[in-house]
């Protein structure tokens, strides 16, 4: 049954391309743990392209096309260079990667939703009980745990031309500024010229912002692949803040995230709450 | 591509989806018991298949004919029929998360760049003739032949399984060096992933039925049955030298030069010493991250 269902969309032209995706080497790939402020990346991309016309949730997938979501077909039509979106582990073909890293803590309440909006665990499910299994990679387990998944992208990549790091965190407290490493980044891969003048970055922020994709959520959610078979009770688009974990996770679920991948927070530049994580062993 | 090559691939495609024909590769389901012998290519990885295989299956013997279901391949067989193998496999792939058993062998770039140049020779991917030279530099880019390019060069393959998983219990690392030199140490570590006995005559069993002579003679009657040789050159045996250092005489020393400058750092932390004479510092090396 399974391989009469592979056999017709493979027959159709619909099979999605995943991780079999043909990457040319001018792509420039969008990678990220999940919940790290990819899409919110890819609504800056595209609104800093293309400046005829805002991106929505109606147009991304024409733009900033998520390899999960189309068939190689159709992204293997669309001009290059191309900006996809991924969010696999290290990838020797990728030549050319923006890298998002995002603060575990936050992540983890972030995923946390996501899996409530997309009917994995139910309402009211503990949040203490989410974190051993956010650890143990439970939920999209073909993509590693955070720490799998930032150490195979900094410890191959960090330091090499075709890689650009960001920090989730850093893109909230000076849009603009990061943005217009972005574009820098994108024209040192050769890209079509991008007018990244003050006023068009600020025009991307704008037209990026959480407000103004809550709203196009809200009137389009049904049509994009990501959100149309999930709970619409429950928004994609959510706080989009930092450091919200301070107010929702327990000082075990945080020691527990410290104690499992602190190091690597750290040198991510993540200060540690430390105190609960002693606290905790004892 | 032209009209007639897509319709070819498209109809190629979707007759070996639905006949269930696809070899597994990356699109395989893995199961959390399973084990996976993970290398770069030639780095031994078939000699250590029948090491495996004759340590696992103490009735019946390892050959070119039987490897493929006793130590099966993710490349050879589809998902669905692996599903019903043993669960020992072979891969090349690069840091995949979902291996959680992971026997990670290595060998001198220096050998591998050899032995891989002999092996495109024998696929046909390069004429008689092809200077080594040119062979290595486009090797050390990556840019042979697409099954072996998408693993990434030697130095990424090998660095993504060390830096990922080197602290992990259920992670081995084995030198091919090591294994030729000491093969009843090398096993005896690798025996608790396997999940077998350690008995002394089981694994002297293993090593004297993959011996390279063993392997040569059954090579010589049994490559037509085996998918990896069927379709090769038959006057370049793929059983070739099977030692360490054949690089020291057949490798440029230009290509050695080339080698050691990109890659010196990552030898020296796997204890390949350099033949250059001024000895460069150790790459600056991140101490591998708890990730689990």
């Amino acid at each position: 049954m399974r391989a009469l269902r592979a056999a017709w969309s493979t027959l159709r032209g619909r099979q999605l391309a995943g991780r079999n995706a043909t990457i040319y080497p001018d792509d420039v790939v969008i990678t990220s743990y999940p919940r790290s402020g990819n899409t919110w990346t890819r609504f800056l991309i595209g609104n800093l392209i293309y400046q005829d016309e805002p991106t929505t949730f109606a147009n991304i997938e024409a733009r900033v096309p998520e390899i999960y979501f189309n068939p190689d077909h159709v992204m293997r039509r669309l001009p290059r260079p191309r900006i996809l979106k991924s969010h696999e582990v290290f990838q020797p073909h990728y030549k050319r990667v923006i890298y998002i890293v995002r603060d575990p803590r936050d992540v983890a309440v972030s995923f946390y939703h996501h899996n409530l909006k997309a009917g994995n665990i139910a309402d009211g499910y503990p949040m203490e009980d989410f974190i051993p299994r956010f650890i143990a990679a439970e939920f999209d387990y073909r993509w590693g745990n955070w720490a799998e998944h930032v150490t195979s992208w900094i410890a191959l990549r960090e330091n090499h031309p075709g890689f650009l790091l960001l920090r989730y965190e850093d893109m909230k407290k000076d849009p603009e500024g990061e943005l217009a490493r972005v574009a820098a980044f994108l024209e040192q891969c050769s890209f079509r010229k991008i007018d990244s003048s003050p006023q068009m970055l600020k025009r991307a922020v704008e037209l990026s912002s959480p407000e103004r994709m809550r709203e196009l959520e809200k009137a389009q959610a049904k049509d994009w692949v990501l959100t149309k078979k999930t709970r619409q009770d429950k928004p994609f688009v959510r706080s989009a803040k930092a450091g919200g974990w301070k107010s929702t996770l327990s000082p075990q679920s945080v020691a527990l995230l410290e104690s499992a991948w602190g190091d690597l927070m750290k040198r991510m530049g993540y200060e540690l709450a430390g105190v609960h994580a002693t606290a905790a062993s004892e | 591509m032209s009209t007639a090559d897509r319709l070819k691939n498209y109809v190629k495609a979707v007759s070996a989806v639905a006949l269930g024909k696809a070899p597994a590769g990356r699109n395989l389901t893995v199961f959390p018991g399973d084990v996976f012998l993970v290398s770069y290519l030639r780095s031994g990885s078939t000699w250590t298949r029948f090491l495996f295989g004759n340590l696992v299956h103490s009735n019946e013997a390892v050959t070119f004919a039987n490897v493929d279901r006793l130590v099966p391949s993710i490349y050879a067989l589809p998902d669905r029929t692996l599903r019903s193998l043993p669960r020992v496999m072979k891969s090349h792939e690069c840091f995949d998360p979902r291996y959680r058993r992971v026997i990670h062998l290595v060998r001198d770039p220096r050998d591998v760049a050899v032995s891989f140049y002999h092996y495109n020779l024998k696929t046909r991917v390069l004429p008689d003739g092809y200077p080594m030279e040119d062979f290595v530099v486009k090797w050390m880019n990556a840019d042979i032949v697409p099954y072996a390019d998408r693993l990434g060069t030697w130095e990424e393959h090998t660095l993504s399984w060390l830096r990922l998983r080197s602290n992990d219990p259920n992670y081995c690392l084995i030198r091919y060096e090591d294994l030729l030199a000491n093969p009843t140490g090398e096993l005896n570590k690798v025996v608790p992933l396997l999940g077998v006995e350690a008995a002394e005559q089981r694994i002297l069993r293993a090593i004297e039925l993959s011996s390279a002579t063993q392997m040569r003679s059954m090579e010589a009657t049994q490559s037509e049955q085996w998918v990896t040789t069927k379709d090769s050159r038959k006057d370049i045996p793929f059983v070739r030298e099977a030692k360490a250092g054949g690089w020291r005489k057949q490798l440029p020393e230009e290509s050695v030069r080339k080698i050691e400058t990109a890659w010196g750092g990552l030898m020296r932390e796997l204890g390949y010493a350099l033949s250059a004479s001024e000895q460069r510092p150790a790459a600056q090396v991140e101490k591998p991250y708890a990730t689990r």
